[in-house]
């Protein structure tokens, strides 16, 4: 479902280049649930956002669902991304003009979703995140974990095969955390491919899979030995 | 999306009223003070007789011996003499054509009902009112043999109907124009011509008269001439008929020729004529000079829209401009603010072009505001030219045209200043604020 390989990521300045990212390999099946954590700064979100189509690589091939990743132009990496990939972000990124209502239709509107069918979706996704009658309240208006919850629902309304979630729980508190990771984990069992940024290893644990970044690297997955994980090493250590 | 976009752009306004009210007010201030000189220029610039004008010509006959100029390019003097203009207007020719001029006369009826009032008039032939359009509301004018015959009669205009009759058909009755009774024969509709371009001489933009005499009246009547009188030789003129028979130059001529045979045949015409006059020793002249205008190009030859007016109209424009890059500063800083949303649109899958055009839908919402705040700022700013100059009182107005056009520009105008920081802000990479907001 998602392959990519010998992927490198080179931020360049007049006097520096930053590798993020380099040799980077990684194949994701259908379904899976996978943890992806490492020490900050290692390209944790740099590998999220190149899987999210969110920034461009620099080097090595990636494929999703079949599609050549580096010859789309921008306007079809977006239309790509709204289609097949959900984001949830760790500050939430709700837009704090619209309601819960407007700020899950934003991906079904730019998908060109008629009104109805809009309506229809939206009402579901509030209800599976307990929300719906919240519906038009303000962001602002709601707790960091009702928000994340509505961040949840606008990722699931486009139906996307991916969601990409970096650090999900990272603003919450534990009990808000526990209940946005068991949301994520149900997702996952209604058929949706998760990968998941955090730094929190006890919900590290809980992903049937782990990788590891370091130095734009994936490492060795053992370092954090997750227990009842799915143990299969992606490539070797650094 | 549309609409979206729409319903986007008013949150926007309300999210940041302060900055959207400033970027308003700079919009409307520019338009209104451009469509102000614009509508002023327009309303100069405008053909006063469109479907006409082309078969409307005014003659330029030069009649001075070959060493005497004249104040225009090509020497040639802007009025005629009354026997040149008599001589054309009573010529058996096909077309219809007449002399005419202005003068005025103390309007009064004769009792002590009526407050006497000075009105201008313009003395003319029975043509005149078919070429240049007059509607009848009651009567009609006067008949040729009338008119041969010299017969006291008057067409007044509704307005002077109006205020000596009430608005009645006044067919048949008469008015004292000086001391002299005028039997009305019609009365014809306000003239409604904002350019006085059948008698540049008194003033382009100055009013129209609403008292209209034959012509063949002058010799007997002895009309003042309430407009120009040039001369370009020394001439004895002690008397009326000294004045007629001069070669002092105070009367306008008018000639409608539909086809180019025509104007063909009345060049050809005046070409003869002239000769004949040369022959006949009225002026040393080799060469036969004459020239025949029609409405647009006898506005152009009397430099109507003064150097200044577009002058004005360029200043007002580059006003504009500094508004608007006023308002580019506005919006780069309001568009580069929402940058961190923008980021989220994207990485929601929005396309760069979806988003250029939700902020190019603002900047136009922006300028649709401000034009048709501008349009009463220019309304404004034309009451206060009327005010001023009452010389300018028709042209400062705004017709269908310039009002269209008002928000028109100002959209336009919004959207030039709007492109760069649409096109900035569409181009935001979603990653650096997804993180960071």
């Amino acid at each position: 479902m998602l392959t990519m390989q010998n992927i490198s990521k080179v931020y360049q300045t007049e006097k520096v280049q930053t590798h993020a990212l380099r040799d980077f390999d990684l194949h994701v099946e259908e379904g899976e649930f996978i943890a992806v954590t490492g020490p900050s700064g290692s390209g944790k979100t740099t590998f999220l956002n190149i899987a999210g189509l969110l920034e461009p690589f620099s080097g090595g091939s990636y494929n999703l669902d079949g599609v050549d990743i580096g010859k789309l132009s921008d306007n079809q990496r977006a239309d790509l991304r709204n289609q097949k990939i959900g984001f949830i972000f760790q500050g939430f990124n709700l837009i704090p003009d619209l309601n819960l209502y407007e700020n899950v239709e934003v991906p079904l509107r730019y998908r060109g979703i008629k009104a109805k069918e809009r309506k229809q979706r939206i009402e579901e996704c509030l209800e599976k995140v307990g929300l719906a009658s919240r519906a038009k309240h303000l962001p602002q208006q709601l707790s960091g974990g009702q928000q994340q919850r509505v961040a949840i629902a606008r990722a699931l309304a486009g139906k996307p095969r991916f969601l990409l979630a970096d650090e999900p729980t990272g603003n919450l508190d534990s009990l808000m955390a526990r209940q946005v990771m068991e949301l994520l984990e149900q997702i996952n069992k209604d058929g949706s491919t998760i990968i998941m940024v955090t730094h929190d290893p006890e919900l590290a644990r809980r992903a049937p899979r782990n990788i590891q970044v370091v130095d734009g690297k994936l490492a060795d997955f053992t370092l954090y030995q997750p227990s009842g994980a799915r143990v299969e090493p992606l490539v070797a250590g650094v | 999306m549309f609409l979206h976009y729409l319903d986007l752009s008013w949150r926007s306004f309300r999210r940041t009223p302060l900055v959207s009210l400033l970027m308003v007010s700079a919009i409307a201030i520019g338009i209104g003070i451009t469509m102000t000189s614009l509508s002023v220029y327009y309303m100069m610039a405008m053909d006063p007789i469109p479907h006409k004008s082309a078969n409307l010509f005014q003659p330029q006959l030069n009649t001075m011996d070959a060493d005497r100029t004249w104040s225009t390019p090509d020497d040639l003097p802007y009025q005629m003499t009354y026997k040149d203009a008599m001589h054309l207007h009573q010529a058996n020719l096909p077309y219809r054509k007449s002399a005419s001029y202005r003068t005025g006369f103390s309007v009064h009826m004769n009792n002590a009902d009526v407050k006497p009032f000075l009105e201008p008039a313009r003395v003319i032939g029975q043509d005149f009112f078919t070429m240049f359009e007059q509607q009848f509301i009651f009567g009609d004018a006067w008949s040729l043999e009338q008119e041969k015959g010299a017969s006291p009669l008057v067409v007044i205009n509704r307005r002077i109907n109006d205020k000596l009759f009430g608005g009645d058909d006044s067919v048949g009755r008469s008015i004292y124009l000086d001391d002299t009774a005028y039997q009305i024969v019609g009365v014809v509709e306000n003239w409604e011509t904002h350019i006085k371009y059948y008698d540049l001489n008194n003033g382009s933009f100055n009013s129209v008269e609403g008292i209209f005499i034959p012509i063949t009246l002058t010799q007997s009547m002895q009309y003042d001439a309430w407009g120009n009188t040039n001369g370009w030789k020394f001439e004895e003129v002690n008397t009326y008929e000294d004045r007629l028979a001069s070669e002092l130059m105070w009367l306008q001529f008018w000639v409608q020729l539909d086809t180019p045979e025509a104007v063909q045949d009345f060049s050809q015409y005046l070409h003869a004529y002239l000769e004949q006059q040369g022959q006949l020793g009225r002026f040393e002249r080799d060469n036969v000079e004459f020239a025949l205008r029609d409405v647009k190009e006898w506005l152009a030859y009397n430099n109507v829209v003064s150097e200044d007016n577009q002058v004005l109209v360029g200043l007002s424009f580059m006003f504009l401009a500094v508004c608007l890059a006023n308002i580019l500063g506005l919006l780069l800083g309001k568009f580069l603010k929402r940058a961190p949303e923008v980021g989220v649109r994207r990485a929601l899958g929005a396309s760069k072009r979806q988003v250029f055009y939700q902020h190019l839908v603002e900047v136009s919402v922006l300028g649709l505001i401000g034009g048709v705040l501008g349009i009463a700022i220019a309304q404004l700013g034309l009451w206060g030219v009327r005010a001023t100059y009452s010389y300018y009182s028709a042209l400062a107005t705004m017709d269908v045209t310039m009002l269209l056009a008002a928000p028109i520009i100002a959209i336009s105008a919004c959207v030039l200043a709007g492109l760069y920081p649409a096109w900035l802000v569409c181009r935001t990479t979603p990653a650096i604020y997804l993180k960071t907001q």
